[in-house]
């Protein structure tokens, strides 16, 4: 198999009346790799997705899939995809429509096999539109797995899930993920992206606002945060630490934001402040809200690799 | 067979099993057409062989026609669920899923065609040759295309509130005009004229004209022909604006 990216986003731009909803996205999916794409509601990333599929074509630039068109891709049966709004499909069983989506593809797996994937072999021959909630979005996973594909697209596969279904989802994606697939999915959990993903890229306002591991993320924004016992004294001499960029102070304890934290600790201990020493890496939490504004405007356009 | 053609009857066959599991779908196009024939024929009396034979063949046709019109009910209902959408990222064309909505209508229209059928034959005493009986319900069942395209249109062009509506609309009011309901010749002059030029009137003079065994007119298969282009137009157009927005 060659080795041309999964996909390729080459200077994207959609627009949707006033909302520009890629804004010159560009973005490569390596084969093989899980791709979490992260962002606020209204981000982008169901765009991103909808170009990604040929569902919408792009106002401007070029999409790519597996070496070809998205149109070519889905044709030759290549690519799967779990998309977010919908609801069941009325009057047909799950067996029924798993099995009738399998067989649209060229090489599928087993129907019964896509239905064990999903959890699904004790309901497949319930109605899909009986099912409760995370039931029909396994539904959809299974429909999205059916046929084999080499990429698979998720739009907030687990939205629905309770905490143990999202456990068994993410157990089957990596399943998928060892025979070789290229998976991406899109999220508003961070810890999701956190846990799951090779590779984060943000959106925010229809940009990529960071693409990286999720340690590179957080090395991203730099700094950490060292936290202290203030005993009683005054902490006006915090904001002055070498490295400190904020402090917060919650009773007798300060939190210092710190570009240098070994900066920070040495000057802490020079004035012999060191009471409950703490240091952390930043919370990609953290990470996440300094790269995205709520007004939908980037802020850190420069963490862009 | 080849993948492409059995992928479309394998997905005709899924909505098709879909549609028949509807009950509304089943009282209103074989419940209702059935009880309407029986009470129109035996109620007042009426015994002219002739008469009930021509009733039947025009609830047959009415129920034919509400099978086919009612496709465009679930059209509009699987582009508001998302299943359209869906299937749009299946390596099915969407032609394919054209042409095999497009065969589901050939199947659900057969339920309320044999129905009817069955209740005139063997509940209202119509007798025929089985040839004739054969050729009445092939014509029938060839004669609601139209219909199906009709319903396809509506279905790809019109929101799902609106589709349901619009499809009662066409059924009862080509069903009415067309005589399916009460024979033409009851009909006001000006209605008749009107009348003459529906579809739905030729549908009927069609399956009429083989179960009493002589060729339909001239106009009839003609009318029909034209219709159906109209009606496939009428798809052809609402499908391709719709392809945008699914």
């Amino acid at each position: 198999m060659t080795q041309e990216p999964a996909a390729v986003f080459e200077a994207v731009t959609k627009t949707y009346g006033p909302v520009r909803a890629a804004d010159g996205v560009d973005l490569a999916v390596r084969r093989g790799e899980t791709l979490a794409l992260l962002g606020r509601n209204g981000a982008g990333k169901s765009t991103a997705l909808g170009l990604l599929l040929g569902l919408d074509t792009p106002d401007s630039g070029r999409v790519s899939l597996l070496g070809g068109t998205p149109g070519q891709a889905v044709r030759a049966g290549r690519v799967g995809a779990m998309l977010q709004e919908g609801r069941a499909v009325p009057r047909v069983t799950v067996r029924e429509l798993v099995g009738f989506v399998a067989r649209t593809y060229p090489r599928p797996m087993p129907v019964a096999d896509a239905l064990a994937l999903a959890g699904l072999t004790a309901l497949a021959d319930r109605r899909v539109g009986r099912l409760s909630g995370g039931q029909a979005q396994r539904v959809r996973f299974a429909v999205a797995l059916a046929g084999a594909p080499e990429l698979v697209v998720l739009d907030e596969p687990t939205v629905a899930l309770d905490v143990a279904a999202r456990g068994a989802f993410w157990e089957a994606m990596r399943g998928y993920a060892r025979r070789g697939g290229t998976a991406l999915f899109s999220t508003h959990h961070l810890e999701e992206a956190d846990s799951f993903a090779d590779r984060i890229v943000v959106l925010d306002g229809g940009r990529v606002v960071a693409d990286g591991t999720p340690e590179e993320l957080r090395r991203t924004t730099g700094g950490a945060l060292v936290a202290v016992d203030l005993a009683g004294a005054p902490a006006a001499f915090l904001s002055g630490l070498p490295g400190v960029t904020e402090v917060e102070i919650r009773g007798d304890r300060a939190r210092l934001r710190t570009d240098d934290p070994d900066a920070t600790v040495r000057a802490l201990a020079a004035r012999d402040a060191i009471r409950g020493l703490e240091v952390a890496p930043p919370a990609l939490a953290d990470v996440f809200l300094g790269l995205t504004r709520a007004d939908g405007t980037a802020r850190n356009p420069e963490a862009n690799r | 067979m080849n993948t492409a053609l059995s992928t479309t009857v394998a997905y005709a066959r899924l909505e098709a099993l879909r549609t028949l599991r509807d009950q509304g779908f089943v009282i209103s196009t074989v419940g209702i057409p059935v009880l309407m024939y029986l009470l129109f024929t035996n109620l007042g009396g009426q015994h002219d062989p002739a008469a009930r034979t021509a009733a039947m063949v025009g609830m047959a046709a009415y129920g034919a026609l509400g099978a086919a019109v009612s496709l465009g009910g679930a059209v509009a209902e699987d582009r508001s669920t998302g299943w359209l959408r869906q299937l749009r990222i299946t390596p099915m064309s969407p032609r394919r899923v054209v042409a095999g909505r497009a065969l589901t209508g050939a199947v659900v229209v057969l339920p309320s065609i044999g129905a009817v059928l069955l209740a005139g034959g063997l509940l209202n005493g119509v007798r025929m040759p089985p040839l004739q009986w054969a050729a009445t319900a092939v014509a029938l069942w060839l004669g609601s295309l139209p219909f199906t395209l009709l319903g396809l249109g509506n279905g790809y062009r019109l929101a799902p509130q609106t589709t349901g509506a619009v499809n009662v609309a066409c059924t009862l009011g080509l069903a009415v005009v067309g005589g399916l309901w009460f024979p033409v010749a009851l009909f006001p002059d000006w209605l008749a004229a009107v009348s003459a030029w529906t579809p739905t009137r030729r549908f009927a003079e069609l399956g009429t004209a083989f179960a009493e065994g002589h060729t339909p007119t001239a106009a009839a298969v003609p009318l029909l022909a034209a219709w159906a282009a109209v009606f496939g137009t009428y798809a052809a157009v609402s499908y391709r604006r719709s392809a945008r927005t699914v």
